[in-house]
């Protein structure tokens, strides 16, 4: 039976040139889990707020969505409350309210529902969700993954039939993402409900989703089971840029061009790995690696201690580092481990009571006033929009500009100059909140970019971006490297760091406990690796990306060590 | 433990309201006195005794600055005890500076005491019954504020990382702050159509809304809210009978022991120490309890 209908829906914005979604048509059975994927732009989020009808935009509508065999503009607004569940991306500006209880019972006081009935759903929920610990808790107490599954929770508690989730755990580090990701498959298997999740992490919902729906610019491109998708989606387009979001499995699928049935997991992986495989290739570098600790530091610390107050435990412990000339290097752990203050620290944001820290070989303490900030080192917060204050993009820019004190002329060539290298030339204009999330990175990049520094931290810079983004991430990265640029960038980020990393370090409980070339790191770990090591591992152990473990296969790539 | 705590909203301002009242606008030294004392074991009961005696120092020394002051300046009075710089020191002035200290330190540790109990929370619920839009926006400006707090915060950094915000002179720093501030705005504005999506996802603006609340009026609150207003009632019609009025100047009044005062004096005495009864009690009950365990 479906429960969503829709018809030769087309939408466009006002003032827009072209429209949004285009002559889409889509059959949504009920208790089916459909992932929505698909470029940053290409009409996902305004698909599912169409259906969501209290968050329909503005604009030219044409063709129908039936909920249930009627049109949603004619539901009563308490039911279309009801019957159809919304979760956001940002946790955090999704709730309303300021104690737990309260925001979980927000929706029943809308619909206006009896005191004692509101207890006792919101009690059951509070069961269910497991959120009884912290019920009576600050909402601003709790972690990203705590909130997020608090907002679903509360929509939950209004007995959805549908729910619909854009990007929710694109904010999450990867244990929450996974958790949140679980909690939707257990309530789409126990209690049928349908499901529609816009997603770019793929890894995790591809395996079990019903259907995954593929959309590019504003059309249906398609509309089928993981194992078709996985399987049509090359033959579509050889070149199509969704082909790098895939899971590892199905990049590895797609690699090879089998005819078998696509792998999702990573176990149905292996498998497919083992039957293909030829020869093993020893991808390690060893000590090949053309950075290691005997060369010039671009950033070191000693035995570095820090607190942030006194009577609170310490956030590192020890942190010995070295990141070299030239280099990009990673750093990546779980959450709370410290890494974020790491940065800090180099940063001089925080001051560590113990330890030594040196940049460019100077002691940290030497730079006076603002020279660190000048021509040498650049961070870039995990938040890209606590560095924007004007209007426009080229207004931050420009001020960017007014403080390295450059001429009017040499300011405009110099904004020309880096939004061409970043290639946000389009975007000058534009409002810095008004920009996707890969746009703001690549915008508040540039106006780290302008204070010329050798160094560049970076946290977290691969949060909430799609596979499209990460690769022009990372390609701006690369040419950053070349231009002889160190890079020292936190994240959770696995896979990212796998590709583009020259160093990988782990951290963990305030300090660093192993530090490697990728492809030695990785094949080190047996746990904390990217998804197309676990699939190769049995084999080939050193193999860390889909394009590697391919190489094995065809048994006829040279050994790129 | 604060037993009393758990007690309904209304039942705890109500009696809030009733001990405060008297102990401010009743000018009796029984009165003052009693309340004082209540207030203190009160609030021995709320508070760690280690905060207590760190407090007492600025209590008492408030004390002795109000009890000084008054026969300083104000030279009423019939009983001149000595002469200072020729002016008269009289007996009145100084018992009723001792009275003027013991009602502020008295209502200030009851004001303590209120502060403990009816936390931000209970004050909402109450008045958001009262203005029911009200409590739902007190409550998203409290979600808001912290939020706020920390992303300035997290720009200040991010601006300071660029060294667009310079703390060398005070100037600077001002004109950095506002333009933190500024941005901060925009950023606001752009939260809160996150915010209002949500909202309306969840049908707010529907007719007919209901205020849930945790808080349950049981047969107990119903008990101390009654006993709590009946004590008081029985206070207000001693006051207003003039059984305990009491006169300072030009000569020290005599304090009433007729039958009607000492009804009055009984029934605040048992008022002010109620909620200290209730945490003995709570507390005798759980030793109790332990031993049997």
């Amino acid at each position: 039976m479906e429960i969503l209908h829709i018809e030769n829906l087309n939408f466009r914005y006002p003032k827009a040139e072209k429209d949004t979604l285009h002559n889409v048509s889509l059959n949504i059975g009920q208790g089916d889990f459909t992932v929505i994927c698909g470029a940053t732009g290409c009409g996902k989020t305004t698909l599912l707020k169409l259906i969501k009808n209290e968050l329909s935009p503005a604009g030219e509508k044409s063709g129908e969505i039936l909920y249930n065999g009627k049109n949603i503009d004619s539901l009563r607004l308490r039911e279309s409350a009801c019957a159809i569940g919304f979760v956001g991306q940002n946790p955090d500006n999704q709730i309303v309210t300021d104690k737990v209880w309260h925001e979980l019972s927000f929706g029943l006081e809308n619909l206006g529902v009896p005191q004692n009935v509101i207890r006792r759903r919101v009690g059951e929920m509070a069961s269910y969700f497991g959120i009884q610990d912290w019920f009576r808790k600050k909402t601003d107490e709790l972690s990203g993954g705590q909130k997020q599954l608090l907002n679903l929770a509360s929509v939950m508690v209004m007995q959805p039939k549908v729910l619909i989730l854009d990007e929710p755990t694109s904010q999450l580090d990867p244990i929450a993402a996974a958790d949140f990701i679980a909690t939707l498959k257990k309530l789409n298997t126990e209690f049928g409900i349908t499901v529609l999740l816009v997603e770019h992490r793929l890894e995790d919902v591809f395996p079990i989703a019903d259907k995954v729906l593929l959309m590019e610019n504003g059309c249906v491109l398609l509309y089928d089971s993981p194992r078709v998708v996985g399987k049509n989606l090359k033959k579509i387009n050889p070149e199509h840029p969704m082909l790098k979001g895939l899971p590892s499995a199905v990049r590895l699928y797609n690699l090879l061009s089998s005819d078998e049935v696509c792998p999702l997991t990573v176990k149905e992986g292996q498998e497919f790995f083992r039957r293909n495989f030829k020869r093993n290739i020893d991808f390690s570098d060893g000590d090949k690696s053309e950075f290691s600790d005997k060369s010039d530091a671009a950033i070191e610390l000693k035995n570095v201690w820090f607190r942030y107050e006194r009577d609170l435990p310490d956030v590192l412990r020890g942190v010995n580092l070295k990141a070299v000339r030239g280099e990009i290097f990673c750093i990546l752990g779980g959450n709370g481990t410290g890494k974020t203050t790491t940065l800090n620290v180099i940063s001089g944001l925080n001051k560590p009571y113990r330890g030594k820290i040196k940049i460019d070989g100077k002691k940290i303490k030497d730079y006076k006033g603002n020279s660190l900030y000048r021509k040498k080192l650049a961070y870039l917060p995990q938040n890209p929009q606590t560095v924007f204050l004007k209007d426009t993009v080229s207004g931050d820019l420009e001020e960017m500009l007014k403080a390295m004190e450059y001429k009017k002329e040499e300011r405009e060539e110099k904004i020309r100059d880096i939004s061409e290298k970043l290639g946000i030339t389009d975007l000058l204009t534009k409002h810095p909140y008004d920009l996707s999330g890969g746009e703001q990175q690549k915008c508040a990049l540039a106006k780290m970019l302008l204070s010329e520094p050798t160094i560049l931290l970076l946290d977290e810079p691969t949060k909430g971006l799609d596979a499209f983004s990460k690769s022009s991430l990372l390609a701006v990265l690369k040419k950053l490297k070349s231009d002889g640029i160190t890079v020292v960038m936190v994240t959770h980020d696995v896979e990212f760091a796998a590709v583009g990393a020259d160093r990988c370090a782990l951290f963990f409980d305030g300090e660093i406990i192993s530090s490697d070339a990728p492809n030695s790191f990785f094949a080190e770990n047996n746990f904390y690796t990217t998804a197309a090591n676990r699939i190769a591992r049995p084999l080939c152990p050193t193999a860390i990306t889909s394009e590697e473990a391919a190489l094995c296969c065809r048994g006829n790539g040279e050994d790129n060590g | 433990m604060k037993a009393f705590g758990g007690y309904h909203p209304a039942v705890t301002f109500t009696y809030f309201i009733s001990v405060l009242l008297t102990a401010m606008f009743v000018w009796n030294p029984v009165i003052q006195l009693t309340a004082l004392l209540g207030g203190i074991m009160f609030s021995l009961m709320l508070v760690r005794k280690k905060a207590i005696l760190s407090d007492m120092g600025f209590y008492i020394s408030l004390f002795l600055l109000v009890a000084v002051t008054n026969p300083l300046f104000s030279h009423n009075g019939v009983t001149p005890l000595f002469f200072m710089n020729g002016n008269p020191v009289t007996l009145e002035a100084v018992i009723y500076g001792i009275f003027i200290s013991v009602m502020v330190v008295g209502v200030l540790f009851w004001c303590k005491c209120y502060n403990e109990i009816m936390t931000e929370d209970k004050f909402l619920y109450l008045f958001g019954r009262i203005i029911p839009k009200m409590s739902l926006v007190l409550s998203m400006a409290l979600r808001f504020v912290p939020m706020f707090k920390r992303q300035m915060k997290n720009v200040s950094r991010a601006q300071k990382a660029m060294g667009l915000y310079s703390q060398k002179s005070y100037v600077d720093r001002l004109r950095g702050g506002i333009r933190v501030f500024t941005a901060m705005i925009s950023w606001s504005l752009e939260n809160s159509m996150e915010l209002s999506s949500s909202m309306r996802a969840r049908g707010y603006g529907l007719h007919g809304r209901t205020n849930f609340s945790l808080f349950k009026f049981g047969a107990r609150d119903a008990a101390v809210l009654l006993s709590g207003l009946l004590l008081f009632v029985v206070v207000m019609i001693g006051v207003g009978s003039g059984s305990v009025d009491f006169t300072f100047y030009p000569e020290l009044g005599k304090i009433s022991l007729s039958l009607k005062s000492l009804i009055t004096y009984i029934s605040f005495f048992i008022l002010s120490f109620l909620p200290f009864f209730i945490e003995v009690k709570e507390n005798l009950k759980w030793k109790y309890y332990i031993s049997k365990i």
